[in-house]
């Protein structure tokens, strides 16, 4: 738990809404010496202290104070007795304190009659030195088994705080085993990320190698020249493009098209010349940008479907292409039957 | 028990309390008749039946005449202590009781209201004690009702925030800021009375 999370459990100490372990982890800050939080506790214990003086008021029994009276001990447990009482295992609501402030062990009652404690002394002095040897001796392994249930006492409750100090780390320590468990969890999810992205780069850079294949075709083109079997579709220049030619080649092994145009006009800017193939409806074969002073253009692309066209048309769109044609047709021409 | 010169519930002397360290029986019961209502009001609030509330009281006497010199006044006001070991042993016996199976809201041999004092005057306590009690009354009953209630299902029913949540069928963080605003309000409401001089 961080300092603001056990700051703000301490309102609900004071009310006695925390479990155990929440209010054992909060007793261990306290313990280690937090002094806005002790503070803070104690107001509000103060304030928890007098909810019950809101209650309307019940009267006890009359016969319950009787009842008490009779029914004590004949005298209170002196301090130091209650110390050597069995240490409870853990601290009880609202007792921390009782490790912060051990109780100050209060002067000895002197309860003993006057007259008993003179006689003893009488007695004392007339049992002489052997005697005497003997009390000391008793005197010394009293105050040795005294002190050793002191020590006893005090390691006791170091060893409760130690417990629960140890509660505390334990629980940290699980809060940070979850923390770095999260951190791998996020590690392994950027790991494969970097390999998608890795693929996509690979992709990509294959689809270059491949663009950069088509625009060196001389090998191909030649080969295409060669075959019997390809097929040639011869486009005429309209209107608009007056003096301008292409001519189309199929080579049904590879699937290709070669679009070769002369003479096209220069594109304006943000436009492109698109190549359709003509079935039913257009469809968009690949689009292709004529720069100033380019003469000729050759455009290769895949066009399994080439024997299902019956027409081909080059019309100039605006740049990127479009899914139908929407303007000036420059080039058109029809596949021989 | 209520002779003019009985001091008021909230403003116990300590000495009192040393006195009885020191074997003082009438000292001892001088404190049941200044702190007897109060501690059996909130046994009764808690258990809900008087002979359980009387049995449980004459338990934290003895508890008290036994274990006095556990009291030291840098925790507390002697009342304070009084009232949370009272508190301490009637949510154990509440919880030992809901061990045995027994539904608590079955024993109780009378309403147990909202805990929230009824304001007329009682012919059982000091004018000190009048005022306090409602001041605390008027405290807890300005507070909104479902912060009211989480503070009292914690103090006087001994459930964890977690308990009460699953109670109210609410959120666990709507339940742990209900009690703690509902701390913090009183707190201030509290402090403002004690500083315009109603209790004191």
């Amino acid at each position: 738990m961080t300092h603001d999370e056990l700051e703000e459990a301490v309102p609900l100490y004071a009310a006695g809404a925390l479990d155990r372990v929440e209010r054992q982890a909060l007793e261990a800050h306290l313990l280690s010496g937090c002094q806005s939080c002790r503070t803070a506790l104690k107001d509000y214990q103060s304030v928890a202290s007098l909810l019950p003086f809101g209650l309307s008021p019940t009267q006890a029994p009359r016969a319950l104070k009787s009842k008490v009276m009779a029914a004590r001990n004949p005298d209170p447990i002196a301090i130091d007795n209650l110390l050597k009482e069995s240490g409870r295992p853990s601290l009880e609501p609202g007792e921390w304190m009782n490790h912060l402030f051990p109780p100050i062990a209060p002067a000895r009652s002197l309860s003993l009659p006057w007259a008993a404690g003179v006689a003893s002394v009488l007695l004392v002095s007339l049992a002489g030195y052997v005697f005497w040897t003997y009390s000391t001796r008793l005197s010394d392994d009293a105050m040795k088994i005294q002190q050793l249930e002191a020590t006893v006492a005090d390691q006791s409750t170091k060893i409760a705080m130690l417990k629960r100090d140890l509660s505390f780390r334990d629980r940290s320590l699980a809060d940070l085993q979850i923390e770095m468990q999260r951190k791998a969890n996020d590690a392994t999810e950027i790991k494969s990320q970097l390999l998608d992205r890795e693929v996509e780069l690979e992709t990509t850079r294959e689809q270059l190698n491949a663009a950069m294949r088509g625009k060196v075709p001389q090998d191909e083109f030649a080969a295409l020249l060669r075959r019997p079997d390809a097929k040639v579709v011869s486009l005429a220049a309209s209107d608009v493009a007056k003096g301008a030619s292409g001519v189309l080649l199929y080579n049904p092994v590879t699937q290709k098209v070669w679009l070769y145009s002369a003479n096209l006009p220069e594109c304006p800017t943000g436009t492109a010349y698109q190549l359709w193939a003509i079935d039913q409806r257009p469809v968009s074969v690949g689009t292709f940008h004529i720069d100033a002073g380019e003469m000729a253009h050759l455009l290769v692309k895949r066009l399994p479907e080439f024997e299902k066209a019956r027409k081909f048309a080059v019309s100039l769109e605006p740049a990127g292409g479009r899914p139908q044609p929407t303007g000036p047709i420059y080039l058109a021409g029809q596949r021989p039957s | 028990m209520d002779t003019p010169t009985r001091r008021a519930t909230s403003s116990i002397d300590p000495a009192l309390l040393a006195s009885i360290v020191k074997g003082d029986q009438q000292a001892f019961g001088q404190l049941y008749d200044h702190s007897s209502t109060l501690l059996y009001t909130l046994a009764f609030r808690i258990l809900g039946n008087r002979d359980e509330a009387a049995e449980l009281l004459q338990d934290v006497y003895l508890e008290v005449w036994r274990k006095v010199a556990r009291y030291d006044i840098g925790r507390g006001t002697p009342i304070a202590w009084l009232i949370t070991l009272t508190r301490s042993r009637a949510i154990d016996r509440l919880r030992a009781r809901a061990v045995r199976g027994q539904n608590a809201t079955l024993q109780l041999d009378e309403a147990v209201s909202s805990g929230v004092a009824d304001l007329g005057p009682s012919p059982y306590e000091t004018q000190a004690d009048q005022e306090l009690r409602i001041a605390v009354g008027n405290a807890i009953t300005g507070l909104p009702p479902a912060q009211q209630q989480a503070i009292e299902l914690a103090y006087y029913e001994g459930l964890s925030h977690v308990e009460i949540a699953a109670r109210l069928n609410q959120p666990l963080g709507t339940v742990k800021t209900r009690i703690k605003l509902g701390m913090s309000k009183l707190r201030e409401s509290l402090r403002r009375s004690w500083e315009q001089g109603d209790i004191g």
